[in-house]
């Protein structure tokens, strides 16, 4: 099973959505696609704020409870770093497709289909906020979001971030962090049997691949390239649009 | 516009370095597009793009281009008439949005008796005249100072092209050639072609013209412009290479 663990992202491809954008990372592959804002159904229709719909269609078949569950944690993730009192009785539709799912060649599917789906999440929420990007809607912030695996090792425990299918299998504890560029903790999932103190750990481990502590509270322009990694997403994140920007306002 | 020494790209949220928020004696900074201004002091960025300050206006803003189109008043744009009620016209600026509401007597010369027939598609070039996130907007094809049309009004014949909204905001730039880089206008004319344009900042463009070819031939080229990014030399170019197949 080869895992690609370096983020690709294609934005604004989509001829028909107002902001899109493919993101590949740990072996997933999502396809992206927001429209709004846009007229909202009357019983979805908020009067203060617009509605957030999202909508994830799995790799295969049709989408069931565990997409349902998904959909309600990326929902409230995004409404909380888009800025929803804009567009009042309005909506923002996000409608997700996974393309490429890692193929665990170690658990029966069926079992599988019970369980939850926490691994995908981070690269969902990572196409859902630069479809956001390419769509030009008003956000507060953008986020970051990684899993983390605790696997016990010689009596003692390892942490391991965008662990592959069976490093989740084998692991006691996995969770799915997402902070914003302000440093803050936006959404916290976890599964499996952990004490405080990893969950503290892994707090740490996550905030060190979404936000490299160096390089917090920057001003944007001296940034130290040396610690341009590819797996640190808010890099990723700023050198992607950059590059869309750039190639946008090119008769600037 | 103020020459930049280096170009300032900004994410959702940044911090703003203070030194390059333009400061004037005495006029009030005006905040553009994509800022949004949290009292007393905070200036934050909405989206992800070019920060653009003209100290002479004493005004900053962040260039971007994709998305939807948001009613701003003021904003030139062209519209489709959906339905017409009593006193109203409704117009559609974008797809599934709400409708827009233009008064049917806000045409020149409209009067109780005499006023313009639109059927439903027809299409009208109109300014926004309120726009507001509560309400829906409301448009004008006439000038409330002078009464006169200033060029607004139903738009017969022709037809319409969706472009981006950047491209829609370079084509209407009173120096488009100059600063918003798009020549490909110029060139057709200056080819020998006869055409009229109407440009929406709702990424819309309508093209009129005696011979069907040429509507065809302007709105592709603008397109293809717009699409591929062509620079003033490739739009020259695309301009001789399209006006040489049609001939």
């Amino acid at each position: 099973m080869t895992v690609t663990t370096e983020p690709e992202a294609l934005l604004s491809y989509l001829q028909k959505a107002d902001g899109s954008a493919t993101f590949s990372y740990a072996g997933y592959t999502v396809i992206g696609a927001v429209n709004g804002p846009i007229e909202v159904q009357r019983r979805d229709e908020l009067p203060e704020e617009a509605a957030v719909d999202v909508i994830v269609r799995p790799a295969a078949g049709v989408g069931g409870t565990r997409e349902r569950h998904l959909e309600s944690l990326i929902q409230s993730t995004l409404r909380q770093i888009i800025l929803v009192n804009n567009f009042p009785r309005t909506l923002i539709q996000v409608v997700l497709q996974v393309t490429v799912a890692p193929e665990n060649d170690y658990a029966n599917a069926k079992v599988a289909q019970a369980n939850l789906n926490l691994p995908i999440l981070p690269a969902l929420l990572q196409t859902a906020v630069l479809s956001l990007l390419s769509a030009a809607l008003p956000l507060r912030a953008t986020l970051a979001s990684t899993a983390l695996a605790i696997l016990p090792e010689h009596g003692d425990r390892r942490i391991i971030s965008s662990p592959t299918g069976r490093q989740i299998e084998q692991s006691q504890s996995f969770h799915v962090f997402a902070f914003t560029s302000h440093d803050e903790l936006i959404l916290a999932e976890s599964e499996g049997s952990f004490s405080m103190k990893e969950w503290d750990d892994a707090l740490a481990a996550a905030q060190g691949t979404c936000y490299p502590p160096t390089t917090t509270g920057d001003t944007d322009v001296l940034m130290d390239d040396d610690k341009l990694v590819g797996s640190d997403l808010k890099h990723f994140t700023r050198s992607t649009m950059e590059q869309k920007t750039a190639s946008d306002l090119y008769w600037k | 516009m103020a020459q930049q020494t280096e170009r300032i790209f900004v994410l959702p949220g940044d911090q703003i370095n203070p030194s390059v928020i333009p400061s004037h004696p005495k006029r009030p900074l005006k905040l553009g597009p994509g800022l949004r201004h949290i009292p007393p002091s905070e200036l934050l960025p909405t989206v992800a793009g070019q920060l653009v300050t003209d100290y002479k206006k004493n005004s900053i803003w962040v260039e971007y281009n994709g998305g939807r189109y948001i009613p701003a008043v003021g904003d030139l744009v062209i519209g489709t008439v959906a339905r017409s009620v009593v006193d109203y016209y409704y117009v559609t600026l974008s797809d599934y949005t709400s409708n827009a509401a233009l008064p049917q007597l806000a045409f020149e010369m409209a009067t109780k008796k005499t006023r313009p027939q639109l059927n439903p598609g027809a299409l009208v070039y109109a300014r926004v005249t309120l726009a507001n996130r509560h309400m829906d907007p409301e448009l004008e094809c006439v000038s409330a100072t002078s009464g006169k049309a200033e060029g607004l009004g139903p738009l017969n014949g022709g037809m319409l092209y969706d472009i981006s909204l950047g491209m829609a905001r370079r084509l209407l730039m009173r120096k488009s050639v100059e600063e918003g880089k798009v020549v490909v206008l110029e060139e057709l004319g200056s080819a020998g072609l006869a055409f009229e344009t109407a440009v929406g900042r709702n990424g819309k463009m309508w093209v009129n013209s005696e011979s069907t070819k040429t509507v065809l031939l302007v709105g592709r080229a603008v397109q293809e412009t717009d699409e591929k990014n062509l620079d003033a030399e490739q739009q020259k170019k695309l301009v001789r290479k399209l006006v040489k197949e049609m001939s």
